[in-house]
């Protein structure tokens, strides 16, 4: 065994080398950040991402690809939470309308047809819409498994070209 | 001194060579492949440390950033033996920090993915195994605290 003074001799080193290791780390993080394409920003915006994460760290968000993909496979129910004006002007198509203001007196009306195992997704529009997330919250309390969000949905949806309905006569689908 | 001491004492010296590059080619190694994807994949990783509900927002992407590149600097110093005292007590804090923020959430009931090795999600959920693995990683790295080999290596 080395001799206890020549141990703590040797670990004292560590208490510039420590600082020393972290400061060329971060240059390197920093500048190769800097260098990507698509720089993380030094602090994000994690309240958005917040109000969908569950007490037990669940997420509720789906990402356009994989709703769109479950679109394709017909593999879920779409459930828009805004108003009915809203609605008939336009919506996913073959989604249900379940304005969150009427829950109360839409719901059994609205999800009659659906199972606790059915997929759902729930949207809104715009990214700070928290209907659809209070929709979902709602809908797992009611005991619907599997609800997720399609954040600012109307919006990404269309922008994705995707398929559209709409009621509102003269208005494109 | 005597002969027959002096060649008992050359062999037991090469044995603990031996232990201690290979903790230091093992730890290094560990570090180095672990901040491989999380350095190509930023903001996954970001999310990975969102997950752990630890840190306040404002330090999470600072965190991804620079967590990945303090793994591969600390990964490659163990590999060359270049700063070891450092080296070894920073990755020491590391596992403590790691181990601690798993059992954490193990503890808390949180359902999360590790991202201990890979930014995927689903790869590698949190267990008491995920546990048991990074607390292993602390057996070489208080080997090498202890060990007398450290003035024997390059960068000294």
């Amino acid at each position: 065994m080395m001799e206890p003074l020549r141990l703590i001799h040797k670990w004292r080193r560590a208490l510039w080398q420590i600082p020393a290791i972290i400061m060329v780390a971060g240059a390197l993080a920093l500048s190769s950040n800097n260098l990507r394409k698509e720089s993380l920003p030094l602090v994000g915006d994690w309240s958005a991402v917040e109000s969908l994460t569950t007490v037990s760290g669940d997420r509720l968000d789906i990402s356009i690809e994989d709703a769109s993909r479950l679109f394709r496979d017909r593999a879920v129910v779409f459930i828009d939470a805004r108003s009915a004006a809203d609605y008939e002007r336009g919506h996913i198509q073959g989604a249900l309308n379940l304005p969150w203001q009427d829950v109360d007196s839409l719901f059994l009306q609205a999800t009659a047809g659906l199972l606790p195992g059915t997929p759902i997704i729930t949207y809104c529009d715009g990214e700070t819409c928290s209907l659809s997330h209070d929709l979902a919250v709602f809908l797992r309390d009611m005991g619907f498994e599997n609800v997720r969000v399609l954040v600012n949905g109307w919006t990404v949806w269309q922008d994705a070209d995707l398929p559209v309905d709409s009621l509102a006569e003269g208005a494109s689908t | 001194m005597k002969p027959v001491g002096g060649i008992e004492k050359k062999q037991s010296w090469i044995w603990k060579g031996g232990f201690f590059l290979a903790s230091r080619m093992f730890l290094g190694g560990i570090f180095i492949y672990a901040s491989l994807d999380k350095i190509f994949k930023p903001g996954l990783f970001a999310e990975a440390v969102y997950n752990y509900q630890i840190l306040p927002d404002i330090l999470i992407n600072l965190t991804a950033l620079v967590l990945p590149w303090l793994e591969l600097v600390l990964g490659l110093m163990l590999v060359a033996g270049v700063w070891l005292p450092g080296a070894v007590m920073l990755s020491i804090l590391l596992l403590l920090i790691f181990s601690g923020s798993l059992i954490f959430n193990m503890v808390r009931g949180i359902n999360i993915n590790c991202g201990c090795f890979s930014t995927e999600p689903s790869t590698d959920p949190i267990t008491w195994w995920t546990v048991m693995r990074d607390s292993t990683f602390l057996i070489p790295a208080f080997y090498l605290l202890f060990a007398n080999r450290t003035e024997k290596t390059a960068g000294e």
